[in-house]
C-alpha cells in the first residue's frame, strides 16, 4: 500500500471532523485526493502536526481530531507523544504513516525499520494499532471509529512512484476557511 | 523582577481574555509559572516548538495563548515562529527570559543574550521590556496586539545571578 492510497481510504471516511495534516508529501496527498475546508495543510513547522492537533482537539472536545504524521515528522517531536498521553484527550486520533524514509527529501532512511513508533506509543499509553495493507487499515479505521483517545495507528506503506502536486492553497487561506469550519 | 509583579501578570493576562499558558519553564519567570500552576491554567511541554504548536492549535479554535520560554528555547523556536506562527498569521503572546543580559550571566547565556535583541527585530517579532513599574502597559499593549490577531514578545530581563 502506497500512502496516497492509504490516505484516500481514510480520508473518505472523515466527513465533519477535522484532520491536520504534516508538512512533505503527506500534505500534498491529502490536498489532491480530497481536500476539504476542514483539513489543516500544516506545510512548514516539521513535527508539530501532532502539536497542533492537541491544541485543536482540547478546545474542540465534540470533533474528532485526526492526525497525519510521517515516521520523520513524529521522530523530530517524540516528546509530544508524552504529552498527549499526561492530557488524554479522547477525540485525539493519531495516524502515522511509516515508511522508513523521509520520502520528500529524497528517501534518507530513518530508524524505524529497527526500532517501533508504536512501541514507544504504547508505552506512553495510548492505544494502539499497527496495519499493513488495505484491508486491515479499513477494519481498523472502522472500528476504532467507536472507542476513545488517545488512539495510534501506524500505517506500514511503501513508498510512492508518483509525486502529488503542492498544495496550491495559500496559507492563510488554508487558516481561514479552517477557522470558519470550526464554528460550524 | 519581583514575585508580586509575576504573580499580578499572570493574574491580569488571565483575567483579560489569555486562556491557555504554554511553555517551558524559566527560572527568571519561576513565580509567574507558580501563580499559573495555583490557577491550573499551566501546561508544561517538552520543548518550545511543541508549546507553540499546541497554543496555535487553540489559536486555530480562537482560544488565546501565551507561550513561555527562556531565550535558549526562543532560539529553538526561530524555524516554528517564521513557518508556522508568521506563515498563516497565527496571533500569539511570547514570554521570553533573558538570561545573559547581565555581562556576568552564566558562559552558556552569553551569546545568546547578546543577539537577542537583534533576533527579535531581524524577525520582525514586536517586544517590549516588560518591568515592575511598565507591567500593566506592557500587557495592555500586548493584548491590543492579539486584538489585532499579531504575535508580539514580552521579555523578563534576567537582573539577579
Amino acid at each position: 500500500m502506497i500512502r496516497k492510497e492509504a490516505i484516500r481510504l481514510i480520508s473518505k471516511e472523515i466527513v465533519d471532523d477535522v484532520i491536520v495534516s504534516a508538512n512533505g508529501y503527506i500534505s500534498r496527498d491529502l490536498f489532491e485526493v480530497g481536500d476539504k475546508p476542514t483539513n489543516f495543510y500544516m506545510i512548514g513547522s516539521m513535527g508539530l502536526a501532532s502539536s497542533i492537533g492537541l491544541g485543536l482537539a482540547l478546545q474542540n472536545p465534540k470533533k474528532t481530531i485526526y492526525v497525519f504524521d510521517g515516521d520523520g515528522n513524529i521522530l523530530m517531536n517524540l516528546g509530544s507523544l508524552t504529552t498527549i498521553s499526561k492530557l488524554k484527550p479522547k477525540n485525539f486520533i493519531h495516524i502515522i504513516f511509516d515508511n522508513s524514509s523521509h520520502e520528500s527529501t529524497g528517501g534518507q532512511p530513518t530508524s524505524t525499520n529497527k526500532i517501533s513508533i508504536d512501541a514507544i506509543a504504547k508505552a506512553v499509553n495510548f492505544k494502539v494499532f499497527r496495519c499493513n495493507s488495505k484491508k486491515n487499515l479499513d477494519e481498523t479505521f472502522k472500528k476504532i471509529k467507536k472507542m476513545s483517545g488517545p488512539i495510534v495507528i501506524l500505517v506500514k506503506i511503501s513508498k510512492s512512484e508518483k509525486i502529488s502536486k503542492r498544495v496550491s492553497l495559500p496559507p492563510k487561506k488554508i487558516k481561514s476557511r479552517f477557522m470558519k469550519s470550526l464554528q460550524s | 523582577m519581583k514575585e508580586l509583579t509575576q504573580k499580578q501578570i499572570f493574574d491580569f493576562l488571565s483575567n483579560n481574555g489569555i486562556e491557555n499558558f504554554i511553555g517551558v519553564p524559566d527560572s527568571t519567570m519561576k513565580y509567574f509559572i507558580d501563580q499559573g500552576f495555583k490557577r491550573k491554567k499551566v501546561l508544561i511541554t517538552t520543548r518550545e516548538e511543541e508549546a507553540i504548536g499546541i497554543s496555535s492549535g487553540f489559536a486555530l479554535s480562537k482560544s488565546n495563548s501565551l507561550v513561555f520560554m527562556q531565550n535558549a528555547g526562543f532560539a529553538n523556536s526561530i524555524s516554528t515562529i517564521t513557518s508556522l506562527v508568521q506563515l498563516y498569521e497565527i496571533p500569539l503572546i511570547f514570554l521570553i527570559g533573558w538570561r545573559g543580559y547581565l555581562k556576568n550571566d552564566a558562559p552558556e547565556h552569553t551569546k545568546i543574550g547578546k543577539i537577542q535583541p537583534n533576533l527579535l527585530k531581524i524577525l520582525d517579532l514586536q517586544g517590549k521590556i516588560i518591568t515592575d513599574k511598565n507591567w500593566k502597559a506592557s500587557c495592555n499593549w500586548a493584548l491590543k496586539k492579539l486584538a489585532n490577531h499579531e504575535s508580539c514578545a514580552l521579555i523578563i530581563r534576567r537582573v539577579f545571578l
